[in-house]
């Protein structure tokens, strides 16, 4: 069979490493959930699944330009430019958010996770209103979103990267939407998973829960994502004619 | 709960399935009939979201639909074109793949996430099967079949039309329980929104169908409308129905002295 193949297992091995890549990408953003949208909560105010797939989808149309443009461009250049559309797409969402926060809602960006800002040394807790669960986004969450958003983009453009790999020589012109629209499966699978895990809300690197929650949680992707993989090339298998 | 009697899963799965498929296969034959069977999977997703969601999934029901599509759109592009020699298996071999990933997700979210949602494994399942049937039976009807790389590639994948059958299909699933969830959810309502979140959706499949098969693909646009129009009046009526009993309290009683 195909599946004996080393290549066939190092690209299925692939799409399990960028479905992971996803999944911790998730862990990384400062999802705040409905409560950050009152501004109750650390974070962004929406959900986990909206932010990852949000920013995640913006790698993906960034890496697949990339890789339709350069034709003889390397994984990591694909994956590089899936990284910077999704950063780029994150960080524009916080920067938004945070001026709503800043001059709409009027609070100040303070962290409940943690005693002092990791990056700037702040002090946090004085600023955290009473009842509340922290409000904002600061630095660290900042920070944290935009390595995770890149984390995912990187994610995305290996899974594409590999998948036109297999789909272009069998059905040429046709190859980047199939693969677009695996990718795009792949990825919610993955933002889901890990949604589920962390329970809604996370504030990013610093939380306590990420520690807490980032084993199972990327178990689970590696398993699901490795699935995929050999669906995907599976489905290669069927377009031959 | 309530003295209502509800429809069983079962039956509901049941009516999904066998409506499903029967809508898929004789979609070459009559390309409408694709989008009415995956108004019969919708139904019974938006069940299988309300018995998971009551739980509280903790990320806002959204999610489940969101997941319910994608593995739902990696099974039905699996399921399709695996089977080049005997096409007809190809909707059943999407649903039996659809199901092994959500039982394999569903199994994973309730004993290595510990999600403690003890109809988790059921309900994934029972999502992702219809996350399939969704996708194919829309694809169907704007594809005039469900040939994956004959028709669907072409007709569906290639003009972005896929886009709007995975996210208007997913929020057709999801959108029933959000919409309706609370103290006093009751299925009937649910059932009567989740036909109209299915009808609306074969409207837009029918725009989409006028563009890739022209003048045949009016009848499914029409058609949609039509079934949006009666389905959206039963809901509209049971939410009178409904409001009528959770508001008639009548005035607070004046205090006497």
């Amino acid at each position: 069979m195909v599946f004996l193949d080393p290549t066939t297992i190092i690209d299925i091995l692939l799409i399990g490493l960028s479905g992971t890549l996803i999944c911790l990408a998730v862990h990384f953003i400062p999802v705040g959930g409905a409560p950050a949208a009152m501004a109750q909560a650390t974070g962004i105010g929406t959900g986990t699944v909206e932010l990852a797939a949000g920013s995640g989808l913006v790698g993906l149309i960034t890496s697949s330009y990339m890789y339709a443009y350069e034709p003889s461009a390397s994984v990591a250049l694909v994956m590089a430019a899936g990284a910077m559309g999704s950063a780029i797409m994150l960080a524009s969402t916080m920067l938004a958010g945070g001026f709503i926060y800043a001059y709409g809602v009027a609070v100040p960006f303070a962290s409940a996770q943690v005693k002092k800002d990791p990056i700037t040394g702040e002090r946090q807790d004085i600023y955290v209103s009473k009842g509340t669960q922290g409000q904002g986004i600061p630095t660290i969450c900042f920070v944290s979103g935009v390595v995770g958003a890149a984390l995912g983009g990187a994610g995305g453009g290996l899974i594409y990267f590999v998948l036109m790999g297999y789909y272009s020589p069998l059905i040429t012109t046709h190859a980047a939407a199939v693969a677009g629209v695996f990718t795009m499966g792949v990825f919610y699978v993955n933002s889901v998973i890990p949604s589920y895990g962390v329970g809604g809300t996370i504030e990013g690197v610093h939380d306590p829960k990420f520690k807490r929650v980032v084993p199972k949680d990327v178990f689970t992707s590696a398993v699901v994502s490795m699935l995929c993989g050999i669906v995907a090339i599976l489905i290669a298998g069927g377009m031959t004619a | 709960m309530s003295d209502v009697k509800e429809i069983t899963p079962i039956n509901l799965m049941l009516f999904g399935i066998i409506g499903g498929l029967v809508g898929i296969y004789l979609s070459p034959y009559f390309p409408t009939a694709g989008a009415l069977g995956a108004i019969c999977a919708v139904i019974w997703s938006a069940e299988a979201v309300r018995r998971v969601a009551k739980y509280g999934l903790g990320t806002g029901v959204p999610s489940i639909g969101q997941i319910a599509m994608g593995m739902g759109i990696i099974a039905a592009m699996f399921g399709l074109a695996m089977v080049k020699s005997m096409p007809l298996a190809g909707p059943i071999l999407a649903l039996i793949t659809a199901s092994i990933i959500g039982f394999i997700i569903g199994w994973f979210a309730q004993h290595v996430i510990k999600m403690k949602i003890p109809v988790m494994i059921r309900c994934m399942t029972e999502i992702a099967a219809a996350g399939a049937l969704i996708i194919i039976g829309f694809s169907a009807s704007v594809a005039g079949n469900y040939d994956f790389v004959g028709s669907l590639i072409p007709k569906v994948f290639d003009n972005g039309v896929i886009l709007a059958v995975f996210w208007v299909g997913a929020v057709a699933m999801l959108h029933p329980f959000n919409a309706c969830l609370g103290p006093d959810e009751k299925q009937k309502r649910l059932l009567y929104l989740a036909g109209s979140t299915g009808a609306i959706t074969m409207a837009l499949m029918g725009i989409a169908a006028v563009m890739t098969l022209g003048a045949s693909g009016s009848i499914t646009l029409l058609l949609g409308i039509v079934l949006w129009l009666i389905f959206y009046k039963k809901f509209w009526d049971e939410v009178y129905n409904d409001a009528a009993a959770v508001v008639g309290t009548g005035l607070i009683p004046k205090t006497e002295a």
